[in-house]
């Protein structure tokens, strides 16, 4: 697994690539913390990329859900970008369709964390 | 094609969580082999990392003095996977069902349960220690939705 970060208009983007399985998640939970720690109270705006991730196991949905909760706390927000893969699978198995936001346009996606800000 | 006959693989893991990988690798070979269809070959390989991390974290609590072992079963018309740790078990009926709405937001616990869901069959034996799985391929109502 890969990640590259970049910010666009305020809102943090990490580009995943690979996949998020076994010793990848705990990987993942040390980039993603990194972010939400650095972000000022409410402004932790967290899109991930999931557009070149083939595959997500519990632990990587563990994380992902774990960065949702991270986020809220902060008074922030977290949206998927591109969930193919197995990862739009998991979200409807483990019941998350409710909790997570997701794009297929990025555009979309950055408006919406302002949308969200009004 | 699928084999005429039986055929078993075996697999020995060290416990450590980056193996994984090479469950991944194995199993992608295992299923195309077999000409499982995209979906379900998807399906039965997150049951098989499910089975190995849990063997290896949870079994085998990450002991490298201790294995995970695997047993890939591959018959005409279905794959059967035995999974065994050298752990101390646990009792499936004492699994926090992750659907429930006080579990939704936790950070772990949906790893049976996705096996189970993705998996025609999953039983534990000994204690928890052994983990069977079996996925056929004449069936093709799946468990796992996709959106």
């Amino acid at each position: 697994m890969t990640v590259d970060i970049r910010k666009k208009e305020g809102v943090t983007i990490l580009d995943i690539e690979g996949r998020i399985i076994g010793s990848d998640s705990l990987a993942l939970k040390n980039i993603i913390d990194e972010q939400v720690a650095e972000a000022e109270e409410g402004e932790a705006k967290i899109l991930l990329n999931l557009a070149d991730v083939r595959m997500v196991d519990s632990s990587g949905l563990g994380i992902i859900v774990a960065t949702y909760t991270a986020v809220q706390k902060k008074g922030g927000r977290i949206a998927l970008l591109h969930p193919g893969g197995n990862i739009r699978s998991l979200i409807v198995m483990a019941k998350l369709v409710t909790i997570f936001d997701r794009y297929e346009d990025e555009d979309e996606a950055i408006a919406s964390f302002h949308k969200s800000n009004n | 094609m699928g084999p005429a006959t039986e055929q078993v693989i075996y697999l020995e893991l060290p416990s450590a969580i980056q193996h994984v990988y090479l469950l991944d690798t194995l199993i992608v070979d295992i299923l195309n082999e077999m000409d499982f269809d995209e979906e379900t070959t998807e399906q039965v390989i997150l049951a098989v990392i499910e089975a190995g991390t849990n063997a290896i974290k949870h079994g085998n609590q990450e002991d490298l003095n201790k294995s995970a072992h695997f047993k890939f079963i591959i018959h005409p018309d279905k794959l059967t996977i035995i999974v065994q740790d050298e752990g101390n078990g646990f009792k499936r009926e004492e699994v926090p069902d992750p659907l429930n709405p006080e579990n939704l937001l936790k950070s772990s616990g949906r790893g049976i349960f996705l096996m189970e869901s993705c998996m025609d069959s999953v039983t534990f034996e000994q204690s928890g220690t052994i983990v069977k799985m079996v996925k056929h391929k004449s069936l093709t109502e799946q468990k796992c939705e996709s959106v």
